[in-house]
């Protein structure tokens, strides 16, 4: 409850988690944040920004959205100066951003996506065969995991999203989890790496919940920037980010967020989402 | 049970009764007005709930938001009363009545069919762009509520469903009968030390007049009479009256018991009196007529020696008599000599002549008496005066002396009238103490009962009537003593 008022605080009202008194400089940085992670704790946005900010001599804050459209609409309007947006979102678009650096997930810049069910319900889903006439839980639009998988495996299945009761996007994984929890969806399609770390924090949704397939692996939401984009502050972002596995307060960070670091980008670490877009109509990426 | 406890007892536990019974009652009527009131405010908290759901509702209708949906019906759950505990569950359906989101969806199913279908019993209809609500009461308590959910320019977008099961409008008797209990405690832990001295204080003067009664009979009227105790209280004021009362009667009745104690103990001196004056007389007049025979027949020496034996003997008799009657006096007394019997019929000679009869002795003796001779005389003396009147003019008398070494018997018969067993038994009752005039016969028993001997009318006699006394031969304990 705590976390969802802080949640739509932050949505609602655009409170950024502000930099300390302590290290702060002329050079302001904003850095968008969608679901990809669970970025509702004020606290930890406020230490991971002083952090950021001791080390880039710039003054960094975060902008966290639900969605993942508003953060790209900010992105793109010049609002915000980097993003941390999913692989979807970044190969459609690929021609206007650049990577800016890549979270290591268990040591590798890539994750998973999870089909979830509630768990124990006898409602005889196994698989994505199993969704004709059920009611399904999607993420984001512009998800990967929380969308574009989902539409890649029913087709692969050859469900038409028609043949499902019903399906409704649930504006974040973290949603997705509550909303299979509860029996208002009979599965979900989320990111594997937030279900863990849900699950690794305890949350109650995660213990109603369980996981009935995972798909292949793919490029970890990336951070981005516009292309062009030439602020040396941001060169020192990135360096600050990919330097924190190395200092003990940043380790501590990347506990937090369940990472164990990050890395320079490739754009080669999303072909797979790439070519999974590529099959799906309507994913905006041309074939 | 109450009833068999004392007054000082009676009274606080009474009064916590009294308690707990009117907060049983109290807290019967609280929790009826409490359900109503609880009914009423539910069922309004329900009508904001759905105001505010229909409000929020539209845009996420517009929108085919479910996430959003139900969020809003889950967060609005939390006001509803029983949503909480699974007992009340809210729902907004689409345009075509099916469950677009619940608070609840194990319950209500997104995508399930419902309205026209039965649900818990009862029939949801259609509202056919009517823009009111619609409520069911079902007999279980549980209230179903259905509005609508108009687009601003009156296109039907929607229902709010709204269903609380009766058990939330239910009287929470577990809390009231915590308060009730709590409330009973704290009453009866006042009540009772309160209801304790009340008790005490009320029953102070009921229990000074129950000690008080518990003293009559065993202390004296007339003092008692002085100490009732004095209440204020008018009905005890009528009690302490009438013990009152009763220690002023009972005074008197003291006082009446002494006057009649009184007059009895002289009764008693009279008798005693009678008595001794009785036994004296009879042979007072023997010894006047041996004085008499002495100042005729005087210078004869037999005659002076035998009239003056005869004198010394009577005399003694007296003295023994009378000493009989000091219970310090020890009287040495003689055994029974058969001359004895003579010497009463001697005494009593000048009765035989005044009644003009005949009297005849005789002495049947086998063994040595040993009995005293005071009680015998007296009795030989009392049995033939008694015959010679009971004989009449012209009768005739006859005295037996007999003796073994086990008894010696005294039987006097007379000619006169025959005295039955009944009688008999009457004439010694009414000389018990009624009749100063006649003792003979019932010192005769007395005398029998003291010697452990018998006193009785002879039924063998025919003709006349005959009376016995015995007693065992041997010497009195008294005189062994």
């Amino acid at each position: 409850m705590k976390r969802r008022i802080c949640l739509q605080a932050l949505a609602l009202t655009g409170v950024e988690a502000m930099d300390s008194v302590h290290g702060a400089s002329e050079t302001s940085l904003r850095i968008g944040l969608t679901p990809v992670i669970l970025a509702d704790q004020v606290a930890f946005l406020s230490r991971w920004g002083s952090y950021l900010s001791e080390r880039t001599a710039a003054r960094v804050t975060f902008v966290a959205r639900e969605s993942y459209q508003p953060i790209l609409d900010m992105l793109f309007s010049d609002q915000l100066d980097a993003a941390w947006i999913c692989g979807y979102p970044f190969v459609k678009y690929e021609s206007q951003l650049s990577l800016l650096c890549v979270p290591l997930y268990l040591g590798e810049p890539s994750y998973q996506a999870y089909l979830i069910r509630p768990k124990g319900a006898a409602n005889g889903i196994g698989g994505w065969d199993d969704l004709r006439d059920k009611v399904l839980a999607y993420s984001d639009p512009l998800s990967n995991s929380g969308w574009l998988v989902a539409q890649a495996q029913l087709a692969k299945v050859g469900i038409s999203p028609a043949e499902l009761k019903r399906t409704f996007f649930a504006h974040g994984h973290r949603n997705v989890a509550q909303a299979v929890a509860s029996r208002l969806a009979n599965a979900g399609s989320i990111d594997g790496y937030v279900w863990e770390t849900m699950r690794k924090q305890g949350m109650a949704a995660i213990s109603q919940t369980e996981i009935v397939w995972k798909s292949e692996e793919f490029g970890f939401p990336p951070l981005v920037t516009r292309r062009g984009a030439d602020q040396p502050a941001l060169a020192r972002v990135q360096q600050a980010m990919i330097s924190m596995a190395g200092d003990k307060f940043g380790q501590e960070l990347l506990r937090t967020l369940n990472l164990t670091g990050f890395t320079n980008g490739k754009s080669a670490m999303f072909d797979s989402i790439r070519a999974q877009a590529k099959m799906v109509s309507g994913s905006g990426v041309p074939a | 049970m109450l009833r068999r406890l004392p007054y000082r007892i009676q009274i606080p536990v009474g009064l916590s009764l009294a308690v707990l019974v009117t907060t049983f009652l109290v807290t019967a009527v609280s929790a009826k007005f409490y359900a109503n009131r609880t009914r009423q405010e539910n069922l309004a908290t329900l009508d904001r709930g759905v105001v505010l759901i229909v409000a929020q509702a539209r845009p996420l209708l517009a929108a085919d938001d479910i996430w959003r949906m139900f969020a809003l019906l889950r967060d609005t759950a939390a006001l509803i009363p029983g949503a909480v505990e699974g007992k009340g569950r809210l729902a907004v359906l689409n345009d075509e009545g099916i469950v677009f989101a619940a608070s609840d969806p194990r319950v209500l199913e997104t995508g399930m069919e419902f309205l026209g279908t039965v649900w818990h019993g009862q029939k949801i209809a259609w509202i056919d762009n009517s823009p009111d609500a619609q409520r069911w009461n079902r007999p279980d308590g549980a209230v179903m509520l259905l509005n609508p959910i108009f687009s601003e320019d009156g296109q039907l977008m929607g229902h709010v469903f709204m269903e609380i099961d009766g058990s939330v409008f239910a009287p929470d008797w577990l809390a009231l009968s915590k308060t009730a209990f709590v409330s009973a405690l704290l009453a009866t832990a006042l009540l009772l030390p309160i209801g304790w001295i009340i008790g005490v204080r009320m029953t102070q003067p009921v229990a000074r007049l129950i000690a008080f009664i518990g003293r009559i009979g065993n202390e004296p009227p007339s003092k008692l009479r002085l100490e009732v105790p004095i209440t204020r209280d008018p009905e005890l004021g009528r009690v302490a009256q009438a013990i009152q009362q009763l220690t002023i009667e009972l005074t008197e009745r003291e006082k009446s018991e002494e006057r009649a104690l009184s007059a009895e103990r002289l009764a008693a001196v009279g008798r005693i009196t009678a008595a001794v004056a009785h036994e004296i007389n009879n042979p007072l007049m023997g010894l006047l007529t041996a004085t008499q025979t002495l100042r005729i027949h005087g210078d004869a020496q037999p005659v002076r020696e035998q009239t003056l034996d005869l004198l010394d003997r009577g005399l003694h008799q007296i003295r023994t008599t009378v000493a009989a009657l000091l219970p310090q006096a020890r009287v040495e007394d003689r055994p029974l000599n058969p001359s004895d019997l003579e010497d009463v019929v001697t005494l009593i000679k000048a009765a035989v002549t005044q009644n003009n009869c005949e009297l005849h002795s005789h002495i049947k003796v086998e063994s040595a008496l040993r009995v005293p001779s005071a009680p015998m005389r007296q009795v030989m003396l009392n049995l033939l005066s008694n015959a010679i009147k009971a004989a009449g003019p012209n009768g005739e008398v006859s005295a037996l002396l007999e003796a073994d070494a086990q008894t010696v018997f005294f039987k006097v018969t007379n000619s006169g009238p025959s005295l039955t067993a009944e009688k008999f038994s009457e004439t010694l009752d009414s000389e018990s103490g009624h009749d100063p005039r006649g003792f003979g016969l019932w010192v005769c028993r007395e005398l029998a009962n003291q010697y452990l001997g018998g006193f009785g009318l002879d039924l063998n006699t025919t003709a006349g009537t005959s009376l016995v006394f015995w007693m065992p031969n041997r010497e009195s304990i008294e005189s062994s003593t």
